[in-house]
């Protein structure tokens, strides 16, 4: 118990869901076709719209996180009505450019404290372990800390937000909107055609995209209770492309192994100290030389359900027969 | 139903379109043919709002629709049927037909899925199929449906015999004139020349850009230079 608590780790698993929540963002825009890379611009705004909110306005941190969101979701309306009617690669070095444009805004603004980032933010874990001592628990119970309770505290909270955007994300795969998106990423020309309003189906997907990397980069703000304009550059871009490149980007599962593997991989490539990032290279390079289409295929989620339904077939037959009778 | 007034229309530099002056009146099917790089797609192109014009007007029904964003087009009843059929390919025939339909709030939409698995059989088998896996003649006949799907007054169909062999090439002008006998009005670019002024009654004949020749489907069969330049030879 004592082992799983560790700081470490409980650290490590913050970072895998705040990576898997990147993930489904970038997960959004490609879901149309679109391949933006503005996603970490989209993250740094949302963190530090909610960081300064936090410090210099005082407003409470579950409202901050939302804000942080929104004014990502708003700077997404400047850039995405440009740039959205610009395709593949096109897109790509615009919403790179866009980030690259972000960030140097920031390094540049006194509010934002420059190349020194923005320290003390206000963390979720902490808020939360006062409140479970505020609850009467200043003690810990079964051995566990009040500072554990409040780090197991904040992966809860993190974790229902990620399962909330799944659902979403799963439902919206099955929506009318989500076959206007399927549709306009298998050929935008047909869709059109099909009286599928295309640019504003793509706007919707790039604001929704924007909107969770905000969320993003709130809660990120919020545990690491420091960022600096480094920490949303250019490598932090490809990094989130990355989660969908690794876990593909048909289905929303990709996306999120993508992010647990590669937020793992350079933890468990520790021992290999100077040939680490060696080693994480050249399993990209044979990753895409041996499974270009990512991990997680539509076809990989259809091969495990036919698998895992043969064998309860009998059970199956039994819930039909027992539904029958009265 | 839709007219053409004076329409110039290309890409850039280049002038597709010099001016076009086309009628489709309701009900009748009419083609459009000509040499390739005649401009006849780009006449379709121009009508659906995928290309806007340079000049003049198109009308709709007596609305003024040029333009206008396709999915509005479309919503006022007209669809097109694009060159090379544009399958969804990654998505089931099931799928591709529905995705035909997603502007329609109605609950008709089953009832119509039913009259088009009853036109072309083949597309119920296999409707759980991609639509990628279909052979060329299947892929006609499903962007055929995929189109009937959103309930169009006026069907634009952009050369439906392409890379088709013969025997299937009937079955799809035996489909359009079945259509049309329904009473959707249909707009036909072609090819096969011969074939598509056996079933239209009026024909425009597109040459560089401009209308060289018009009229009743059977007096252009007749013509001598069209049967020089399309139909082999004057004899």
């Amino acid at each position: 118990m004592e082992f799983l608590l560790n700081p470490y780790y409980m650290q490590l698993i913050t970072f895998i869901i705040i990576n898997a929540i990147l993930g489904i963002s970038i997960y959004l825009t490609l879901s149309t076709g679109q391949l933006s890379l503005g996603n970490a611009g989209f993250m740094s705004v949302g963190a530090y719209t909610s960081a300064l909110l936090t410090l210099k306005a005082g407003v409470p941190l579950y409202a901050a996180v939302p804000l942080g969101g929104a004014a990502a979701c708003l700077l997404a309306a400047i850039i995405g009505i440009p740039t959205t009617r610009l395709r593949g690669i096109y897109l790509a070095i615009a919403t790179l450019g866009f980030g690259e444009v972000v960030r140097v805004i920031i390094l540049n603004l006194k509010i934002t404290n420059g190349a020194l980032g923005l320290s003390s933010i206000p963390s979720m874990g902490v808020m939360l372990s006062k409140g479970i001592a505020a609850f009467g628990l200043a003690g810990g119970i079964g051995g566990i800390s009040v500072r554990q309770l409040g780090s197991i505290a904040v992966i809860l909270i993190l974790a229902l937000i990620l399962g909330f955007l799944i659902f979403f994300a799963l439902r919206l795969s099955s929506s009318r909107l989500g076959r206007a998106f399927a549709a306009i990423k298998a050929d935008e020309h047909a869709a059109e055609v099909s009286g599928i309003d295309t640019r504003y189906y793509k706007l919707l997907a790039f604001f929704m995209g924007a909107f969770v990397a905000g969320i993003a980069g709130g809660l990120a703000a919020h545990i690491t209770f420091y960022i600096g304009p480094k920490d949303f550059a250019y490598h932090r871009a490809v990094e989130i492309l990355l989660f969908a490149v690794l876990g593909g980007s048909d289905v929303v599962w990709g996306p999120i192994l993508g992010a647990v593997l590669l937020t793992v991989l350079p933890e468990v490539l520790r021992f290999a100290t100077e040939y680490r990032e060696m080693i994480y290279g050249a399993i990209l390079v044979l990753m895409m030389a041996f499974r270009p289409q990512g991990l997680i295929s539509e076809s990989t989620l259809a091969l495990w359900r036919t698998k895992l339904t043969r064998q309860p077939k009998i059970a199956g037959q039994d819930k039909v027969t027992r539904r029958t009778t009265p | 139903m839709l007219q053409l007034q004076q329409l110039a229309a290309g890409y850039g530099n280049i002038k597709a379109l010099k001016n076009i002056d086309l009628t489709v009146p309701a009900g009748s099917i009419v083609s459009l043919i000509g040499a390739n790089g005649a401009g006849k797609t780009t006449v379709m192109k121009v009508i659906m709002g995928l290309i806007k014009p340079e000049f003049g007007q198109i009308f709709f029904k007596g609305q003024n629709i040029s333009g206008i964003a396709s999915h509005k087009i479309v919503s006022l009843g007209l669809s097109l049927v694009p060159e090379g059929r544009s399958i969804l390919s990654r998505m089931t025939v099931l799928e591709n037909l529905e995705m035909g339909a997603c502007q329609r709030q109605d609950n008709e939409v089953q009832a119509d899925l039913q009259r088009i698995f009853q036109r072309f059989p083949i597309l119920e088998e296999r409707k759980a199929q991609l639509g990628g896996t279909l052979s060329g003649g299947q892929q006609q006949m499903l962007a055929i449906g995929r189109a009937l799907m959103s309930r169009p007054e006026l069907l634009l169909l952009d050369e439906p015999s392409m890379g088709l062999a013969p025997l299937v090439v009937a079955d799809i002008f035996k489909v359009i004139q079945e259509i049309n006998q329904e009473g959707t009005t249909v707009l036909l670019v072609e090819q096969n020349v011969r074939q598509a002024l056996k079933i239209a009654k009026y024909a425009f004949v597109l040459e560089t850009g401009r209308i060289s020749l018009h009229g009743q489907a059977e007096d252009i069969a007749k013509d001598p230079r069209v049967m020089e330049a399309y139909l082999g030879g004057k004899k």
